[in-house]
């Protein structure tokens, strides 16, 4: 019984085949890129018989083929009909562009051997590298169809740039945008590349969910924004942006085509629907970045764009220790994100924290730059918060544009170690704070100025000088010398003969005794003692008083006794000059004394 | 410049030295320096002037010329703090830095003794010493009387060794005020060679603003002395002396 209907089986499926002719078709792409998959697919209604591959040209690199039977067998108004087919799928890569022949294949039946038709095919230098790696996740894109948009694709992808050429540091806005001919059902995973020089900020955008429709040279495709951007060119030159890849997911027919059936309703209908990856790719593109002018401000700080700026402060009466809130607000357009902190030169006495930096976005690339600063003042007094100079860079204008906050005047009170609770109650030494190294200013006060004079050490007159004071000493001590040796001759030869005068003096004063001339005789004794002491004591007669005479003697250790001998003989022949004789001592005895003192002197003085 | 510096013909040192002081108030430094330069130039020697000079230079930013000024003022007041404070800072900002051999203690002692006076105050000084030590020593030489001898003759070889020492100090005065050795490089770079001429073996380079000793000159080179002690020689016109 089974044998019975596996037999009738055949039979009819014998008739269906002989019922109808055998064909061969093949399914190519008109044109491929170099380095992509494409596919070539023969579909022969049959399954009985023997398919001979065409002969690739050698530069592809073929895969498959895939093979998939189907048969469907139908009873249309009592008629059975069976329909079956065999796909077999080549999966080529082209190496080399140019325009290939693909030859035709062959399927044999046991009755006849049917042909394929040859096709043309035209490889195309293309993406290579993305491709051939896009071949592990699905096929290749290209699939030709006459009028292709721009890629040449009816899936693609392109990156769209607010401006192409820009300042560094001036944002650029991106956007990333799909066109689509063909249903997709999905998108799988997008792949931004690394924006090499830039600094990449999403901004929000809703998830695609439908397309919109949109005709570009009278193509009608649908589009969708997959995502904008905001890009800050960090360095400037020609910066290149390399391809975002994404795959979608594309749905696909797999079924056969039927040439009798070949309706797009019934073709849908009747083909099983498959979704299958594909990878599509954007071009990369070039964005020239123009260097900042130069020469910056000092108070620039890396903010490009076209902004305003205020300040505000939480209040200018301030205790002691009580924190104050100074706010600058930078608002505008451009790279907020990247604009540097303002530098403001708080007075000393202030002290200052980093600012707390916030920034609002609302939209693209614009918003504002909230930088609080927390200041703390630690002494008391009026400080002067000066006006906050910030200079940005207008690309609009090409220039850099000076923006001015006003500045604050705090005004701070309290005492030091006053209600601070838990402030230590001393106060730590504090170093004094050098700002700035300088040289100390010039000398504005009255000044003399006179031309050098020529160095005397360097004439011969100066020395001769030395000379001179050397010879002139040398005169005065030589004379000086000679007088002092003659006044010693002098000297020494009365010293000698002091005593032999004094004692003639004497024996003449005796001669005038004895003639009577009493009067003459107490002068010449007076005349005898004055000689004698003159010459011994080198005192000249002219200078000579008994006061200077004493203090002589004295200064030679002389006997006090003699010395009042001396006296007394003065008196006695001083006296006895101007008295009558007979009042005083005789002559003849003082005569005597006077030879005894000299006598006596002599011993002392000699 | 040029006609500020023509106004100034027959205006007296003291009224050109006023108006470079206001100049360089209202910060026309290169202005000031030159009326500084040309006063010096024309012989008017003065701490003062010769430090304002060396400010104008720092100031309009010719290092070189103002370590040269620091230096000459320093030469008329060795004990000026000001000068020295300025000078640190310009050799601050110069290229080269030396380890510097020390001058033996003794010497820099000397040195600025020397300095404290201009040469001729020492010389008179010394002269005056010389002729009060034959006077001490007349006295000594003829009084008689003990006590007063022997007092004269300390006195007199007391200032006999203060006149030998004043004249040194005055000859030594001289030596540095008036024919310094060092000098200050002027060029921005100077290649230090190893003979005279541009044939000899490069030995070092030095920069502006590096005071260098000179050794001995030959044609229109020198030899120097780095402060480092190296020798060298370097072509005359890079440098301008103290």
């Amino acid at each position: 019984m089974n044998k019975m209907m596996t037999a009738f089986v055949f039979l009819l499926a014998g008739l269906a085949v002989a019922a109808q002719e055998v064909t061969l078709t093949v399914d190519a792409p008109e044109s491929a890129a170099a380095g992509e998959r494409f596919r070539i697919i023969y579909t022969v209604n049959s399954t009985d018989g023997q398919f001979t591959p065409p002969k690739f040209d050698p530069s592809f690199s073929v895969q498959g083929p895939q093979q998939s039977t189907s048969r469907n067998v139908q009873w249309i108004n009592g008629d059975v009909k069976t329909i079956s087919s065999t796909t077999l799928i080549y999966y080529v890569v082209a190496g080399t562009p140019g325009t290939y022949t693909i030859p035709a294949a062959q399927f044999e039946t046991k009755k006849v051997t049917v042909s394929s038709q040859e096709k043309q095919i035209v490889i195309t230098a293309g993406a290579s590298s993305q491709a051939s790696a896009s071949q592990q996740q699905g096929q290749g894109q290209v699939r030709a169809s006459g009028d292709a948009p721009s890629a040449g694709t009816d899936v693609s992808m392109k990156i769209i740039l607010g401006d192409r050429e820009v300042y560094a540091g001036e944002p650029v806005t991106g956007t990333l945008k799909l066109y689509t001919r063909i249903n997709l059902s999905g998108i799988q995973e997008l792949k931004f590349p690394d924006f090499k020089g830039f600094l990449k900020e999403d901004i929000e955008t809703p998830p695609l969910r439908s397309l919109e429709n949109e005709v570009i040279d009278g193509v009608q495709y649908g589009t969708g924004v997959i995502q904008r951007f905001v890009l800050y060119p960090q360095v400037s030159g020609d910066l290149r942006i390399e391809p975002a890849e994404m795959t979608v997911l594309v749905q696909e027919r797999t079924g056969a085509k039927d040439p009798f059936f070949d309706d797009p309703f019934f073709d849908s209908f009747f083909s099983s629907v498959s979704t299958v990856p594909r990878k599509v790719t954007t071009q990369p593109l070039t964005i020239r970045v123009k260097p900042l002018p130069e020469p910056r401000p000092a108070d620039f700080h890396g903010a490009v764009g076209s902004f305003t700026i205020e300040s505000s402060i939480s209040g200018t009466d301030a205790r002691l220790n009580d924190a104050v809130t100074m706010t600058v607000t930078l608002k505008g357009t451009g790279n907020l994100s990247l604009a540097g902190e303002p530098v403001i030169s708080f007075p000393q006495g202030i002290e200052k924290y980093d600012p707390k930096v916030t920034v609002k976005s609302t939209g693209t690339a614009s918003g504002s730059k909230v930088f609080e600063y927390l200041l703390i003042p630690r002494n008391t007094g009026t400080f002067e918060i000066p006006p906050v100079s910030y200079s940005v860079f207008d690309p609009g204008q090409q220039k850099y544009v000076t923006l001015r906050a006003e500045g604050f005047t705090i005004n701070v009170t309290g005492t030091p170690g006053e209600d601070q609770g838990a402030a230590p109650a001393y106060t730590p030494g504090e170093d004094v704070k050098y700002l700035g190294q300088d040289i100390r200013f010039i000398r504005n006060g009255n000044v003399r100025l006179s031309k050098i004079s020529a160095p005397l050490v360097s004439g011969l007159y100066y020395w001769l000088w030395f000379a001179l004071a050397f010879f002139v000493a040398a005169m005065v001590l030589l004379l000086r010398r000679e007088q002092i040796r003659r006044n010693a001759d002098i000297a020494g030869l009365r010293n000698r003969k002091a005593a032999r005068n004094a004692r003639s003096r004497l024996a003449k004063a005796n001669d005038l005794l004895k003639s009577g001339k009493k009067e003459a005789v107490n002068t010449e004794v007076a005349r005898a003692l004055w000689g004698y002491l003159g010459d011994k004591l080198r005192i000249p007669q002219s200078e000579i008083t008994r006061d200077k005479c004493y203090s002589a003697l004295r200064d030679r250790k002389t006997e006090e006794e003699i010395i009042t001998e001396l006296d007394r003989i003065l008196t006695a022949t001083e006296y006895s000059q101007y008295a009558p004789v007979s009042e005083g001592e005789s002559p003849d005895a003082l005569c005597r004394r006077a030879a005894t003192l000299i006598g006596k002197l002599d011993g002392v003085l000699d | 410049m040029l006609a500020g510096i023509l106004s100034l013909a027959g205006q007296t040192p003291e009224e050109k030295y006023k108006q470079a002081g206001e100049l360089y108030g209202s910060g026309d430094y290169s202005g000031a320096a030159a009326i500084y330069r040309k006063l010096w130039e024309e012989g008017y020697r003065s701490e003062d002037l010769l430090y304002n000079t060396g400010n104008a230079f720092f100031k309009s930013g010719d290092n070189a010329s103002a370590i040269l000024f620091y230096e000459r003022a320093k030469l008329l007041a060795p004990a000026d703090e000001d000068i020295d404070y300025n000078l640190q800072i310009a050799r601050s900002r110069i290229t080269d830095r030396f380890e510097t051999v020390p001058q033996l203690f003794f010497v820099r002692w000397f040195d600025f003794l020397a300095l404290l006076a201009s040469t001729n105050i020492w010389a008179v000084a010394a002269l005056a010493m010389f002729v009060a030590s034959l006077l001490l020593a007349l006295v000594f030489l003829t009084k008689s009387r003990a006590r007063g001898r022997l007092l004269s003759f300390w006195l007199s070889l007391a200032s006999l060794i203060l006149a030998i020492l004043m004249v040194s100090l005055a000859v030594r005065n001289n030596s540095l005020v008036n024919h310094n050795p060092r000098a200050v490089i002027t060029c921005g770079i100077v290649t230090g060679r190893s003979a005279p001429g541009e044939t000899g073996n490069e030995l070092f380079e030095i920069h502006s603003g590096t005071t260098v000793t000179v050794e001995q000159e030959l044609g229109s080179f020198s030899e120097v002395r780095l402060p480092d002690g190296n020798k060298g020689w370097i072509g005359s016109s890079c440098m301008e002396k103290i």
